[in-house]
């Protein structure tokens, strides 16, 4: 008896000392770094990788915009504005076919090296050459001549970039791009520095150590400092940088949090700043109890399901069209998603130029979709769902996705008697199994890179780093060309109208809905920032409160 | 002449089960563990609770009622039905599981206890060495690497037995957990038994029937395994909340039971990650949980006073 007493005791003391120890001077972790002036962001997953050529997820590119410097940079005060960046001013003809960067002097990489116009023409060839395998080489196909090169059908010597010397930069585009300050905002417009990528490994090694978080060379205004996974990366301003007194903050902490629920308790919690996402549950819970720091926010963001089209039965457009008519968008997002957002028939979402005709689904009701699910199914011999496969719907860990899954899941079992088996998987093993096609049907979100509704439509060139379904159409490809080609905007959208009206005809993917963001916001710690559409607002300029 | 009374004598079975049957906890755990397995695997015959992947949007996170006695879910299905569902799967991974550890740890410590010398060095070793390795790891590998086979099972056997996907796939989904966490399982049962073996053969009995002619089966598995049995049960009684243990959390982290399907290790999370909003739903699973563990160990504790009465004075 008296072993138990002492075990108790010795158990009682230790959980004490925790507890203690956690509370320290009573501060919060959020109070403590305010004081520091650091910033403490939720990310929702861990980087992938700080390399601009080899990262595709949201949470890298946020990173990775804070550690390399384009030759614009966002405007903190108005969103879609750009500013002057690493380039100091630039020309273009009039119908904006060639543009030409003057870079400032003063640019330095943070090894003290100036950053030089060959820096940036180096960086568009390594994310175009076609051995290097860039996922987000599409994002320079504007670039004359860099889509023939990224497939290995012409030299570097024809793309239309050219270091004149080592502050001049010359643009040549392969249609007006009137716009191209807007697509210079994403991350993969970064230069890389030659010389640091040069004597690690050079440009077509994919395991160069140029960018891990020790080895980090970069012109943006911070530097990472440390990285402990699963934990976070933080970022100090860089010393180089040559706007370093106008910084907001002396630091950022980046924090991979996948799961929203854990996410908003610890933001209540006071271990964040800013929070990434808040999940639909728990949106009411949070909007009642910090009504000043719950934020709710426009986003150019879509839900939808992939499908790999290469594989039977979703090789059928039929079955692919009946898996969506068969699920009742409507209620999905006002039970499951609690009106954060829209219903999505079409894949791009409306707005910016663009206003697609409705797919003839969106004006139909949810039981004549059902009954044209069913003669779909019917027509592609499963009638009823007899002798139909079971699939695997593969889905993050994020705890939306899954329940998302788990509604739908049962909506086709019910409506269409088709069985689904739901595959959650930890991020990286999903973005893995999704690159390399190894799924059924894949719980998939895209948000815009730019403003424009190029970002979402061309997602399904055929052959295309993010597109990971299988499909391609070359009609489809055709309109895409046909619209980079025209310098008249009204014809620029009717094209991509028209490549999406051809996309969903053949139904690749399902879309769901159009995405809010919903998120927290400190009210008492955070100043100057600002919502955004695509929720790209320099975190340089945030300013941290004690 | 007077015939003196016959007296049997007490067995040592006998005296455990009076043993066991004096202490209170032991005798109340093994009632409720009795009452859980039945309510878990009897009470969702009856057609008043409902099927526990029936989604309702119309009533989602409903509050306690006669309807649902637990309330609802986040998309509006019956909590009690999937807290009882659930208790099947992670009552029968818990029993499965350690079945499967039991019988490979069983023969493995009788063999290398028995055989000595060298054959008992070396897989002692590979047990030193399996200890080593860390278990979760270990059987997130192994679980993974078994589940394409365990899936053409399941289709194999849906096909040739007609019974529904439904039915068969929440079960048959689990085997690649029961063989993972079974076949890792075993390492500490081995030792236990190898060290009682090696303590048996040299007792006398065992010589007599060496000299008797039997043959080594027949000595190990007539003379030394019965002998261990006390040992063994009382192991593999608190072995069992390890195991469910385990069991939630592999389903923690999404690698346990499949969705729609439930354990109470999912439940416990699902509810975890929502509890300022809707605490029943991680208050129920947990309490059913918790009190089946401790009943477990509860149970364990007695059987171990009750069969060996010599350990139970620490």
């Amino acid at each position: 008896m008296s072993q138990v007493k002492r075990r108790l005791a010795t158990i009682l003391s230790i959980l004490s000392g925790i507890l203690l120890s956690s509370c320290g001077d009573g501060k919060s972790s959020a109070e403590k770094f305010a004081e520091e002036r650091i910033l403490l962001i939720g990310n929702n997953s861990e980087p992938q990788s700080l390399d601009p050529h080899k990262a595709t997820a949201v949470a890298d590119g946020k990173i990775i915009s804070c550690l390399l410097e384009g030759l614009v940079r966002p405007d903190p005060k108005k969103d879609g504005a750009v500013l002057p960046g690493t380039a100091e001013r630039w020309q273009h003809n009039e119908d904006a076919t060639e543009w030409i960067f003057y870079l400032r002097k003063d640019a330095e990489w943070s090894d003290g090296r100036p950053v030089r116009a060959q820096d940036f023409a180096y960086a568009y060839r390594r994310m175009l050459h076609p051995q290097f395998g860039g996922k987000y080489a599409e994002m320079l196909y504007p670039i004359l001549g860099a889509e023939a090169y990224n497939k290995g059908e012409c030299s570097w010597d024809s793309v239309g970039v050219q270091a004149e010397d080592a502050h001049t930069l010359r643009l040549k585009l392969s249609g007006p791009t009137p716009h191209l300050l807007q697509l210079m905002l994403h991350f993969t417009w970064s230069p890389i520095p030659e010389h640091h990528v040069e004597a690690n490994g050079g440009m077509l090694d994919r395991r160069s150590r140029w960018a891990q978080q020790d080895n980090w060379v970069g012109n943006g205004a911070y530097i990472p400092q440390q990285h402990h996974f699963n934990n976070f990366l933080s970022v100090i301003p860089n010393p180089h940088y040559y706007r370093r007194s106008e910084l907001q903050n002396s630091g950022i902490r980046f924090l991979p949090i996948v799961n929203g629920y854990t996410e908003t308790r610890m933001y209540f919690g006071g271990k964040l700043h800013i929070s990434n996402n808040v999940p639909p549950e728990m949106i009411a819970y949070a909007a009642e109890r910090a009504p000043q720091d719950f934020c709710r926010d426009p986003y150019y963001c879509t839900i939808f399901y992939r499908m790999n089209t290469t594989r039977p039965p979703l090789n059928d457009a039929r079955v692919r069209e009946a898996l969506s008519l068969a699920i009742d968008r409507e209620t999905l997002v006002q039970k499951v998603v609690r009106n954060a957002g829209t219903p999505a028939y079409g894949f791009t979402p409306p707005g910016a130029g663009f206003n697609p005709v409705a797919p003839e689904a969106a004006s139909m009701t949810q039981a004549q979709r059902l009954a044209k699910a069913k003669q779909l199914l019917a027509e592609a011999g499963y009638a009823e769902g007899k002798g139909f496969p079971t699939l695997e719907l593969m889905t993050t860990s994020r705890d939306v996705q899954r329940i998302m899954a788990e509604t739908i899941q049962a909506m086709w079992a019910e409506s269409l008697g088709i069985h689904v088996e739901i595959r959650s998987c930890e991020w990286t093993a999903y973005k893995a199994a999704q690159q390399s096609m190894n799924y059924d049907l894949s719980s998939s979100s895209w948000s815009g890179d730019y403003l424009d509704a190029a970002t979402f439509v061309e997602l399904w060139r055929g052959g295309g780093g993010n597109n990971n379904t299988g499909w391609s159409n070359s009609q489809f490809d055709a309109q895409l060309a046909a619209a980079a080609a025209t310098g008249d905007t009204q014809q620029r959208m009717q094209h991509l109208q028209e490549a999406e009206q051809i996309m969903l005809r053949e139904h690749p993917i399902i879309p769901l809905y159009y995405s809010e963001r919903t998120y927290l916001r400190s009210s008492r710690h955070v100043r100057g920032w600002q919502p955004r559409l695509l929720d790209n607002f320099p975190l340089d300029a945030v300013e941290v409160a004690p | 002449m007077t015939n003196t009374p016959y007296q049997q004598g007490n067995s040592l079975w006998d005296d455990a089960k009076k043993r066991l049957l004096r202490n209170k906890t032991a005798m109340a755990s093994l009632y409720f563990l009795i009452f859980m397995v039945l309510a878990c695997f009897v009470l969702p015959l009856l057609p008043c609770i409902a099927n526990p992947n029936m989604t309702n949007l119309d009533n989602i996170a409903a509050p306690c009622s006669w309807a649902h006695p637990f309330g609802t879910d986040q998309l509006g299905r019956d909590l009690l039905a999937r807290v009882l569902y659930g208790g099947r799967i992670s009552l029968l991974v818990g029993l499965v599981a350690t079945l499967v550890a039991l019988v490979i740890g069983l023969v493995y410590g009788l063999i290398s206890g028995y055989v000595g010398g060298r054959t008992d060095s070396l897989m002692m070793r590979t047990v030193d060495v399996l200890f080593a390795l860390p278990f979760i790891v270990l059987v997130i590998v192994f679980s993974l690497s078994i589940e394409e086979p365990s899936r053409e099972l399941t289709d194999w056997v849906i096909e040739n037995t007609g019974w529904s996907r439904e039915a068969v796939a929440p079960i048959l989904g689990l085997v690649p957990l029961f063989i993972a966490i079974g076949a890792l399982g075993w390492l500490t049962l081995a030792r236990i038994v190898r060290t009682q073996t090696l303590e048996i053969k040299a007792q006398e009995y065992i010589q007599a029937a060496r000299s008797l002619g039997l043959g080594h089966l027949r000595i190990l598995f007539r003379h030394i395994a019965p002998n261990l049995m006390g040992t063994v049960v009382v192991y593999t009684t608190l072995a069992v909340p390890g195991i469910m243990l385990t069991e939630s959390t592999l389903s923690f982290i999404g690698l346990g039971v499949k969705a729609p399907n439930s354990s109470w290790g999912t439940l416990i999370k699902e509810g975890a990650d929502r509890m300022e909003v809707t605490p029943e739903l991680l208050l129920f699973p947990a309490l059913f949980f918790c009190l089946t563990l401790l009943a477990l160990n509860f149970l364990g504790d007695g059987l171990r006073d009750a069969i060996d009465p010599k350990s139970a004075k620490d």
